[in-house]
């Protein structure tokens, strides 16, 4: 068996499982190249054009290339993903099947002992690796990742634009929006993209506070000629969160300079914000005035059909099929931003996966429970009290009178029995909440209501009502 | 006479065997993840002071295998971690403005300097009094509620607490005191500290009638 046969297996495959334009970036530009049977272990090998693809597949797709080669080779099949040797020419994304025989690069040796060679091949600092790690770009933020809606399509279309066009269209392109609605991500895609498009293009993407620590390096070390060669060298730059200039005088300063220096040469600038221009504190008057000479976009918080599709886009990376219910209450609970709405799927998978479970909407209640803070809430007698007497519509003073009836009594025990299950106080200080009774009342209580539930479905759910609304 | 007491609390280390889990394992087995070489995790434990986040973080600490840098909220200050670091960060709302940047800047730098980020608080994070970028970053980290103990749990807390202490608890006590004390952890080892220390000095073995008179204040402390 070879690795080409396989080969055009899981192209077929990925064909069908991925969209087209999944499948035509990062799947088709891969191929194989060597394959060997080794103690029970098949092993092949990917080659992936550039980093950035390599980073990608091995991110999203190796596991399903593995899965893959089992299901094809019925047994483990060891894939290693690696970059073309340095010097060899670029090759075609087309199947190649040369078994035991050196590819065109000098350095045979490597295919002749394929056990070792992959894992070398992998630690070679290569320079296209080396130079995507420069960008500071994430290579899981794409355009294609990014859930659309009509809270960002407009912010969306403004950065696809310049990524065809940088440094023509708009410059810059200032994107504002609140906290964890995905600016960051919006401009990594544009980078990501300026890269697919022209692999050579001099990217970098710097959070203004690492700016700012840059300007500080380049002071302590004298280094300034360093510094705004370094800047003024970029095709694109990007740079996250300028609100945190405020007040650094030098660091403006620069900024300005190197802004300046990147819009003559027609390279471009895509800043983002927490606010509107105008509205940034401590910023220079002139800074803020040439931030309106290209594209002001907003990104507003997503509407509840666009956080669902945002929660199933997400699951679906990790390979997950999320029911309509579950990213529903997901996405009811977490309104104000993308960032804690992703985090809240991140506990339900966790969640299902440590306890071995199907993700339903009972375990993604429960599993939510520990971002809401349900079981440490401070919850005090007197609440206790009132809750229980609005919801068995009794005065809150039967709870502390001397009645007995069967209708105060019951519920004074359910509230006793709440008491001790959702609060740290001892018995006696229990009983003495309830009209100064003894601390046995409360514990014949507690061990009361404890076996009627067990019996008695309605005084079930009147306790399940009861804490639910106590925990909040 | 009093007999003098020699203050030496036996001192255990916190590790994650003896913390007594209950409801928490998942948060134990993520905790040592993180411990581990290389790993990237974002975890966030909160409950009210006694719910034992604090013996996690040092427990996290002592038993890490990578470089590790333990910060309490109140004093952390700037930082800086050096890529692989495993960052504990204890009471995040303590966190003044320059220390709550440096979290911020770790969190972005996670994913390219590997760092794992186990913070700690008293507050969910939907109620953390932090500037809104930083708190977000927390909300979405995996998060974790530190589950209180039942009774059961809490009996066998105090029992081996009271091993360690080389007290010979008999079980009739720890009901008593369970029935009759407050029952979130802190305010029951308390009680089981002051009943050792009167034992102690009053040469008389750890008794109900003693536990009783302890607990009624009837002693001088």
């Amino acid at each position: 068996m070879n690795s080409s046969a396989f080969w055009t297996v899981c192209l077929n495959r990925f064909e069908q499982e991925l969209s087209q334009q999944q499948f035509q970036t990062w799947i088709k530009t891969l191929r194989t190249e060597d394959a060997a049977h080794d103690n029970g272990t098949q092993r092949v090998r990917v080659i992936a054009p550039n980093r950035f693809v390599l980073q990608w597949v091995r991110e999203r797709y190796l596991r399903r290339i593995e899965e893959l080669g089992q299901e094809y080779f019925d047994t483990p099949v060891s894939i290693t993903l690696t970059l073309p040797e340095a010097g060899s020419a670029p090759q075609p994304a087309v199947v190649v099947n040369k078994p035991a025989v050196a590819p065109t690069a000098p350095t045979a040796p490597e295919v002749a002992t394929p056990v070792e060679s992959p894992i070398v091949a992998l630690q070679q600092p290569l320079p296209e690796a080396a130079a995507y790690d420069k960008t500071r770009l994430n290579a899981d933020f794409t355009f294609d990742t990014l859930v659309t809606g009509r809270a960002n399509d407009l912010a969306r279309a403004a950065a696809m634009q310049v990524s065809q066009n940088p440094g023509v269209s708009y410059n810059p392109l200032f994107v504002y929006g609140g906290v964890g609605l995905g600016k960051t991500h919006l401009i990594h895609a544009l980078g990501n993209e300026v890269l697919r498009r022209n692999p050579r293009a001099i990217v970098r993407y710097v959070h203004a506070e690492d700016y700012y620590a840059d300007v500080v390096r380049a002071y302590q070390q004298k280094s300034f000629d360093v510094f705004k060669r370094y800047y003024r060298s970029l095709d694109l730059l990007l740079i996250d969160d300028i609100q945190f200039f405020n007040n650094k005088n030098r660091t403006q300063e620069e900024f300005f300079h190197a802004f300046n220096a990147l819009t003559e040469a027609k390279k471009q600038i895509v800043i983002t914000c927490d606010t509107y221009p105008k509205d940034i504190q401590g910023l220079e008057d002139r800074l803020i005035s040439r931030f309106d000479w290209g594209l002001t976009v907003q990104i507003e918080p997503p509407e509840l059909e666009m956080r669902v599709a945002i929660l199933n886009k997400k699951a679906e990376s990790e390979r997950i099929r999320l029911s309509e219910d579950v990213a529903f209450l997901i996405a009811k609970n977490l309104r104000s931003n993308v960032r804690e709405l992703e985090g809240a799927l991140k506990k339900v998978l966790a969640f299902a996966r440590f306890h071995g479970r199907d993700i339903s909407l009972e375990l993604a209640k429960e599993a939510l429970k520990d971002l809401l803070g349900a079981y440490n809430r401070q919850i005090s007698l007197d609440t206790i009290q009132k809750t229980v007497a609005d919801y068995y519509k009794i005065k809150v003073a039967d709870m502390y009178s001397k009645k007995r009836t069967r209708a105060i009594a019951r519920p004074r025990q359910v509230a006793m029995w709440l008491a001790k299950e959702l609060t740290p106080e001892s018995y006696p200080a229990i009983g003495d909440a309830f009209g100064g009774r003894d601390h046995t009342t409360v514990l014949h209580a507690y061990r009361t209501i404890s076996e009627l539930r067990l019996g008695d479905h309605g005084l079930n759910h009147d306790l399940h009502v009861l804490t639910q609304v106590l925990r909040g | 006479m009093q007999q003098l007491i020699l203050d030496i609390r036996p001192d255990t280390p916190k590790r994650f065997g003896n913390f007594v889990a209950g409801a928490n394992a998942e948060v134990l087995a993520r905790l040592e993840a993180a411990t581990r070489a290389d790993a990237v995790e974002t975890l966030y434990l909160y409950g009210p002071p006694g719910s034992g986040r604090s013996h996690l973080l040092e427990a996290t600490r002592r038993e890490s295998q990578r470089p590790t840098l333990h910060l309490a909220g109140a004093t952390a200050g700037d930082f800086d971690p050096a890529p692989g670091t495993l960052l504990l960060v204890d009471d995040v709302e303590q966190l003044d403005e320059t220390a709550q940047i440096a979290l911020f800047r770790a969190f972005n730098a996670a994913r390219r300097d590997r760092l794992a980020l186990v913070l700690a608080g008293r507050e969910a994070p939907l109620r953390l009094p932090l500037r809104e970028d930083l708190r977000t970053r927390v909300g979405s980290a995996l998060v974790f509620e530190i589950k209180p103990l039942s009774d059961a749990e809490k009996a066998h807390t105090l029992l081996t607490q009271a091993q360690a202490r080389g007290m010979r608890l008999e079980a009739d006590l720890v009901d008593y005191l369970l029935r009759h004390g407050r029952r979130d952890l802190p305010s029951l080892l308390a009680v089981l500290d002051a009943l050792d220390a009167a034992s102690l000095e009053r040469k008389r073995p750890p008794t109900l009638p003693l536990l009783r008179e302890v607990m009624q204040g009837a002693l001088p402390l």
